[in-house]
Formats: C-alpha cells, sequence, structure tokens
C-alpha cells in the first residue's frame, strides 16, 4: 500500500459518515448484547429452573415415601435412586442427627450447610465410588423426624458448561456483529464518500471557473441521485444568473460605452473644424475625459471576465518570456522617470495559465510601482518557493499601510494619497481577479521601504513530459502566422 | 490631425504613394479611382449607421446586410476588398459566414466586430477564418486603421526583405537602418516597432495594435507605455534629421509618413 492509499484509508477514518457508522456499530453491537444477555439469562434461568423443579418433584417423592413407608422405605427408595446402572445425575444422602451416612451416593454431609429447607450449592470432592461424582451440586435439604437429614440434589456441571458455551457463542456472535457493523461502515462510508467526493470535485471545479461543470447522476431515485439533481439545478440557475450578469455588463458596454464612443467620435469630428486654440484645448480636454472613462468601463469589464475566467483556456506559461516581455514594455518608462529597474529571472519554472491575463496582471503591477514611486528602484523577479513559481513586483515607493493592505484590491478603491496621480483604481483588483481565477496567492508586504507584491503561483505537478516541444499559447500562434502573412 | 481627415481612395496621402511604390507593392494603386468595397454585416441599425456613414466618409464603398442569410449571399455572390462582421447576428452568425465564405475559398480579410472580448472568442474567431478581432465598442480611428492593415495584407509582399518609407531605409536581412544613408542603431524591440511602422508606412497605426504585434500581447496597458517606447525610437530616427517622419495621430495613435 502506498502512501497516498494509506492517506485514502485515513480520510475514510476521518470521515464523517465513518464516525457515525461507527457510533452505529456501537449502539447497535449494545443492542445485540443486550438481547444476547437476555437469552443467555432466560436460557440459564430455564435450565436452572428445570433442576429445581426435577429435585423439587424427587423431594416431594420422598416426603410421600416417608409418610407411606417410614424411614425404611426412604432409605429404600433412595437406594434405588443411586443404583449404579442407573445412570443419572442425582445426587443424595441421608445422615442421622449425628451425622452419620445412612443412604445415598455421597459419603459425607456437606459442611456449611445450614439445616433448613432452602437452596444450597456447594462443590462435592467426595462421591460414592457408583457414580464418581466430582463438581458443583444444587441441592435442597430438608429433615427428617428423628433428626435425620436429607439432601437432594442435581450435578448441574452439564448446566454450568451449557451456561459456559451460550456465554462463548454470544460473545462470538457479538465479536461479528461488531465486526460486520465495521466492515459494512468501511464499505459504505467509502460507497457514500465516493459519491460525495464526485460532488464535492465537481464544486472545486466549477469554483476555479468552469461553471459548465455538473455533478454526475448515477441514480436519480436515491437520495444522493436528487442531491445532485438539486445541485445541479441550482448550479443551472447559478450559471443563468452569471450569464445574465453577464448581460448586464455586457449590456453596460454597449449602452453606455457605445454612446460615450460616439461622443468621442463627435468631439474629434467637431476638432477638425475647429481653429480657435482655447476651444481646441476644452474639446481636446473632453476627448480625453470620454477616453479615461471607456478605459474605465473596459478595466471594469475585463475585471469581470477575469474572474469568471476558466481554467479550460489555461496553457504552460513561459513565465520567462512574459516577465522578460513586461519588463521589456516598462523598462523605459521607469528609466523615464529617473528610477533603477532590474529583473531577476530564475528560468524553468512550471506555472498554467492564461498568458494575456497574467501579462496584463504583471504590466498591471509594474505600472502601479512605477507610478507610485518617486525614486529608488522597481524590481520584477521570478524565483521558485517550494517548488511554485513566484513573480515578485517590489518597489521603493510609499508602500501602503498594512491596514489599507486588503481595501486595495476592491474595485475602484484608491487610497486618499494616491487620489490625484493618474488611474482608474482598478489596476489592483484586475490582479486581484487573475490572482482568483488562476489560484494563485496574492501578497502585499512591506519591501521597507516600498512595497513588494508576490504572486505565488499554485503548484504544477511534474507532468510526464511529451516529446512535443512545450505548447505555444494561442495568441503567440496567431500573432506569429499574421507576422508571416504581412 | 486625424485619420478622418485623410484621402481615402487608396491608401494614405498622395504624397507617400511613389516612396512607398519604391519598397511596397500595391497593386490597387492603379485603379485608385474606384473607391475600395467593403462589405458590413450587422444586425444593430445605430451600430450599422455609425460603421457605414463612417467608412462612406473615408472613401469607401460600403454594402451592407442586417442578418446572416442577405449577409452570406452578399459574400459568396459579390466580390469585396474587405468585410466587416458581427460576430452575433440573426440567421447563420459571424462565425459560420465567415466559415462558409473560406470554405468557398474566398481568401477576403475579415475584420470580426463583436461584444465578447474574452480571449477565447478572439481565438474562435481567427481559428473561424478572421482576420483581425475588433471589441465593440470602438474607436472609428481605430476600426479605420486596423481594416486599412487588413486591406494592405490582402496584397501580402512577404518577400520583402528591404523597406523604404522617405529616406528612411531597413535592410531586415543586415538588420540594418539607415536614414539619409546614415546608419541608425537600434535595440531588437525597437527594431521590430520600426518595421511594424514602416510595413504599414502611410497608414495610422494604434497603440493596441503596436502592442498585437511588436509585443504579441492582447491586453490593455494602463499607462501609455507605447508612447516611451515611441518617443525613443522619435529620437533615433528623427531627432538627429532636419525633418519628422513618425507623426502623433492625435486621438488615433501613430503614423509614418515622410513631410510632403
Amino acid at each position: 500500500m502506498n502512501r497516498a492509499s494509506i492517506a485514502k484509508l485515513f480520510n475514510v477514518f476521518g470521515s464523517t459518515t465513518f464516525r457515525l457508522v461507527l457510533a452505529y456499530t456501537l449502539i447497535f453491537s449494545l443492542s445485540v448484547g443486550g438481547l444476547f444477555y437476555f437469552v443467555f439469562w432466560t436460557t440459564a434461568k430455564f435450565a436452572e429452573q428445570q433442576i429445581e423443579a426435577a429435585i423439587d418433584s424427587d423431594v416431594t417423592g420422598f416426603k410421600d415415601t416417608y409418610a407411606r413407608a417410614g424411614l425404611r422405605g426412604l432409605v429404600m427408595a433412595i437406594n434405588r435412586r443411586v443404583e449404579p446402572d442407573l445412570r443419572g445425575d442425582g445426587v443424595y444422602i441421608l445422615v442421622d442427627s449425628l451425622g452419620n451416612h445412612v443412604a445415598g451416593n455421597m459419603n459425607h454431609y456437606p459442611p456449611k450447610v445450614v439445616v433448613d429447607d432452602i437452596w444450597v450449592t456447594f462443590p462435592i470432592t467426595d462421591v460414592s465410588s457408583a457414580t464418581e461424582k466430582v463438581g458443583d451440586v444444587r441441592a435442597l435439604q430438608f429433615e427428617v423426624p428423628g433428626g435425620f437429614r436429607l439432601l437432594v440434589g442435581r450435578d448441574i456441571r452439564d448446566a454450568r458448561k451449557f451456561r459456559a458455551q451460550l456465554v462463548h457463542s454470544l460473545d462470538i456472535g457479538l465479536a461479528i456483529t461488531a465486526a460486520l457493523g465495521l466492515i459494512g461502515g468501511f464499505v459504505f462510508s467509502r460507497t457514500i464518500m465516493r459519491r460525495i467526493e464526485s460532488i464535492t470535485r465537481t464544486c472545486r471545479r466549477i469554483m476555479s471557473g468552469d461553471l459548465s461543470q455538473r455533478v454526475p447522476v448515477t441514480r436519480t431515485t436515491d437520495e444522493f441521485g436528487r442531491l445532485a439533481l438539486s445541485i445541479n439545478a441550482m448550479l443551472d440557475q447559478i450559471e443563468r444568473l452569471m450569464r445574465s450578469m453577464q448581460q448586464v455588463s455586457d449590456n453596460v458596454a454597449h449602452d453606455l460605452r457605445t454612446p460615450l464612443t460616439r461622443l468621442r467620435s463627435r468631439l474629434e469630428s467637431a476638432l477638425r473644424q475647429m481653429n480657435d486654440p482655447a476651444n481646441r484645448e476644452a474639446v481636446e480636454g473632453a476627448v480625453a475625459d470620454a477616453d479615461s472613462l471607456l478605459a474605465t468601463f473596459a478595466a471594469l469589464l475585463r475585471i469581470a471576465r477575469a474572474e469568471a475566467g476558466s481554467q479550460r483556456n489555461f496553457v504552460d506559461l513561459d513565465l520567462v518570456s512574459i516577465t522578460e516581455d513586461v519588463a521589456d514594455l516598462y523598462g523605459p518608462l521607469a528609466e523615464e522617470k529617473g528610477l533603477a529597474f532590474a529583473s531577476d529571472i530564475k528560468p524553468g519554472l512550471l506555472a498554467r495559465g492564461d498568458r494575456n491575463l497574467v501579462a496584463q496582471a504583471l504590466a498591471n503591477l509594474v505600472d502601479n510601482a512605477i507610478k507610485y514611486t518617486e525614486t529608488g528602484s522597481v524590481t520584477i523577479s521570478v524565483t521558485d518557493r517550494d517548488h511554485r513559481a513566484v513573480l515578485v513586483v517590489a518597489d521603493t515607493g510609499a508602500g501602503i499601510a498594512d491596514e489599507h493592505k486588503d481595501k486595495v484590491l476592491e474595485r475602484l478603491v484608491r487610497l486618499e494619497q494616491s487620489r490625484t496621480s493618474p488611474g482608474s483604481g482598478l489596476g489592483l483588483s484586475l490582479v486581484a481577479a487573475v490572482a482568483k481565477s488562476h489560484g494563485i496567492e496574492l501578497l502585499l508586504r512591506d519591501n521597507n521601504p516600498g512595497l513588494r507584491v508576490e504572486l505565488i503561483f499554485p503548484r504544477v505537478e511534474a507532468v510526464v513530459k511529451t516529446a512535443s516541444p512545450p505548447t505555444v499559447p494561442p495568441a503567440e500562434k496567431e500573432a506569429g502566422s499574421r507576422r508571416a502573412a504581412e | 490631425m486625424s485619420i478622418l481627415e485623410m484621402p481615402m481612395n487608396g491608401f494614405g496621402a498622395t504624397g507617400v504613394r511613389d516612396d512607398l511604390q519604391a519598397a511596397v507593392q500595391l497593386p490597387e494603386i492603379e485603379d485608385a479611382d474606384l473607391p475600395m468595397r467593403v462589405l458590413v454585416i450587422e444586425d444593430d441599425r445605430d451600430a450599422a449607421d455609425y460603421l457605414i456613414k463612417g467608412l462612406r466618409e473615408s472613401g469607401y464603398s460600403v454594402d451592407h446586410a442586417a442578418d446572416g442569410r442577405e449577409g452570406l449571399s452578399l459574400a459568396l455572390s459579390e466580390s469585396y476588398d474587405a468585410m466587416i462582421v458581427d460576430r452575433m447576428l440573426p440567421g447563420p452568425d459571424g462565425l459560420s459566414i465567415v466559415e462558409m465564405v473560406r470554405k468557398a475559398s474566398i481568401p477576403t480579410p475579415v475584420l470580426f466586430l463583436s461584444a465578447l472580448g474574452d480571449v477565447e472568442d478572439r481565438v474562435s474567431g481567427l481559428k473561424a477564418g478572421g482576420d483581425d478581432y475588433l471589441v465593440k465598442p470602438f474607436a472609428f480611428s481605430e476600426l479605420l486603421a486596423r481594416l486599412e492593415a487588413l486591406l494592405r495584407r490582402a496584397n501580402p509582399n512577404q518577400e520583402n526583405t528591404f523597406l523604404k518609407v522617405g529616406d528612411l531605409e531597413m535592410d531586415l536581412l543586415a538588420r540594418k537602418v539607415t536614414r539619409q544613408s546614415k546608419r541608425v542603431y537600434l535595440h531588437p524591440r525597437e527594431f521590430r516597432l520600426l518595421e511594424y511602422l514602416m510595413r504599414h508606412a502611410g497608414q495610422v497605426v494604434t497603440r493596441t495594435m503596436l502592442l498585437e504585434n511588436v509585443w504579441e500581447y492582447h491586453f490593455d496597458p494602463q499607462t501609455n507605455v507605447i508612447d516611451v517606447h515611441i518617443s525613443r525610437l522619435r529620437q533615433k530616427i528623427d531627432k538627429p534629421f532636419d525633418t519628422a517622419i513618425l507623426q502623433t495621430v492625435r486621438g488615433a495613435g501613430y503614423k509614418l509618413e515622410p513631410a510632403a
């Protein structure tokens, strides 16, 4: 059994179902134990009663004999009973007032037996040679007039054996019940777990953005089937809502962006007929405002899309080339501002994602770093942490106070001190959205001074490399073929 | 100065033509008097009107189809220089139309218009046989710039290893750039940027087009980082010389064009 299957086994033991089954097995075993005890008790009682009834009838018989034929008749009756060829389990002894043996198959009257008309149980070691009886005896004694005492008993060894056998059988029965309960519980919980696990897997896939996933429905009639159907119905509903939300945002795009675009075009064509520099400046300002509004809408829509992003389109990312490209794109911007710009890239790290979204996220981080850093440096690095690829953008700017760190990831939030600089306040939200859809851990840390943003990619299980070269993202392919066509 | 001001019965300003001809073969220049024919397949009335008006003002001859069926029959029966196709249409949708047009071996360049902007939509559009993809709503100047780039692509000059715009020359094999016979030293990325601009000389090239084609990313840089790269390129190809060849087209993008 390898590690994983052991872990799986522990998983089974740790599951709620299994704990429930364990509790049920316990309760069930206790009930069965109680039932067994009752059966045992009544059976044992019955055997005891049988013995006592036999003794009772013996005693009644002897009393009758005594009444009819006197002591002599009684002795004769006892002797008849203990005849060697009469193989019974009766134990008899008649003694005189001095305790001398008169009749019966016991040699001595057992000691410590109070003369009374009560039940006694005693062990015998001394028996008449005729019967060779050794063992426990259950007996009734009574006094015969003239100081004689009679003890009438039965050997209860067989009854004891029967009792022991019964206890043994019941113990085994109980053990089997518990074992069956546990095995049944194990199988039962595994079966149920597997079905629950399939639901969990589906949910996880959905959470990662693939809303088209559905819980597999094996049987529609049982509870799990119904649960699966309900979950699927709920997912349909969610997907519908998501789509209508998408529709709304597309409508926003259409209904607000279109007139805005037209407004921009009208301003532009008005600009062409304008000669007065003051007017031109005003209209150019209006065009710029329209542009920034359009950019905000575009950014909001992009965030919505990045959040709804599906991992189906993920490809193996070349973090080195993405980082180099972004560094190449933004390096001049940093230099223009007099900032030192450096990149430190460790090659060969695995990550999966949407190339454009990851590049956009990195670009936004670098853009922010440059924007909020007045002096010092901006550094991009790709490193390895516990076999996870980490993209780091660090700057020496003002940084973000701890209490604001969560807030800046929200949409349209810009810290008060940065309100004066240009931007929509959506840059970091987009990064957060991309991180969410990619399963990337997004950390904002102090760079002392400045901000250090870390994007920690989920670990990529080293897949068996096929002979084919690394996947070229589709966007790159197009661009390549387009270039070739030019 | 906007692209909308440019005479559009052909490519770019008349002054460019002779220079362009030396480097880039443009067969349609011979019938420059005939306007370029563009088919617009768009069901939304407002959007269609806006497009048609803008295109006609820019000197194009425009046919319009308001649904997929009409669009498909026009696309298959008439001859166009370019098609602008909306993705969502009543009747066969934009993707199917373009697939059928391509099956009929019609190579007319297609520009997809769509409210959907995801990468996967872009990819599926290009897979279906589209040549470029523009997300609605768009600035008209962006559409015009892309349309021009498409029309230029329809007349490929792929064997060109030597580009010349005015007194600016680029030898793609030797990776050498000269202006007024003086050597200009460029970084690899600046070289690619200039190459793209030279291949689209006389046309407006938008910032998005540059990001898509020179950096090969489809995203929106928050700040105009492209401007910084352009200004660096200017330092090298314009500043040392008496005339500027790389123009800024306000509200649209850039244009490489020798002074008339």
